[in-house]
């Protein structure tokens, strides 16, 4: 359960998780508003990774690379 | 577990960012979904996923009471995202802004642009 720290690595680890074993993979966002942090996880219930933010400014690439999951979902 | 419509689960998913708000948190899951709400046979090699005609999205969202579901289909999925995507920007205004004032200016500059 450890949190990858750049932010680089997390999505390109989280994409090829995904593309491995597309029907296995799920994402999770979690927000706490009362502490201000969200984190991000994509698992396959094998593999596990995390990724944590405080800064306004990691929403929007969270919500960037939680789009392209969500076209990679349903395409093919 | 309650089905919604996207629409409803979006306005659903407002309320729930709100009740959070004071305390607790929000969970948001999304996961590809072909209508199989079982889990598969232990034997899988005659239903692999590609013969699955249609891909759709399953979307949930809990505060560890209240649960909300939906599926987006495919041509949902544009739709569906850019709102979502609202739904985020408006409702996770806790988090730290860049701090220096300079950094401040520029975001609005590039704003006005």
């Amino acid at each position: 359960m450890t949190y990858i720290n750049s932010w680089e690595e997390f999505a390109k680890a989280a994409e090829k998780l995904y593309l491995t074993n597309p029907s296995k993979a799920r994402i999770v966002l979690k927000y706490r508003h009362c502490d201000g942090k969200l984190a991000m996880k994509v698992t396959d219930d094998i593999v596990c990774l995390q990724y944590r933010t405080e800064h306004a400014q990691d929403v929007k690439r969270i919500e960037k690379l939680n789009g392209k999951l969500m076209r990679l979902m349903v395409s093919k | 577990m309650v089905l919604l419509d996207n629409d409803t689960f979006l306005t659903e998913l407002t309320r729930l960012f709100q009740k959070t708000r004071i305390s607790g948190a929000i969970n948001v899951t999304m996961k590809q979904y072909y209508g199989q709400t079982k889990p598969p046979p232990r034997d899988t090699k005659r239903t692999s996923v590609s013969e699955h005609s249609e891909h759709k999205c399953l979307f949930r969202a809990t505060n560890g009471k209240k649960k909300l579901s939906t599926v987006i289909s495919s041509k949902d999925v544009t739709k569906f995202q850019m709102a979502y995507a609202n739904v985020l920007k408006a409702n996770m205004d806790n988090l730290k802004k860049r701090g220096k004032r300079d950094a401040k200016t520029k975001t609005k500059t590039n704003k006005a642009t």
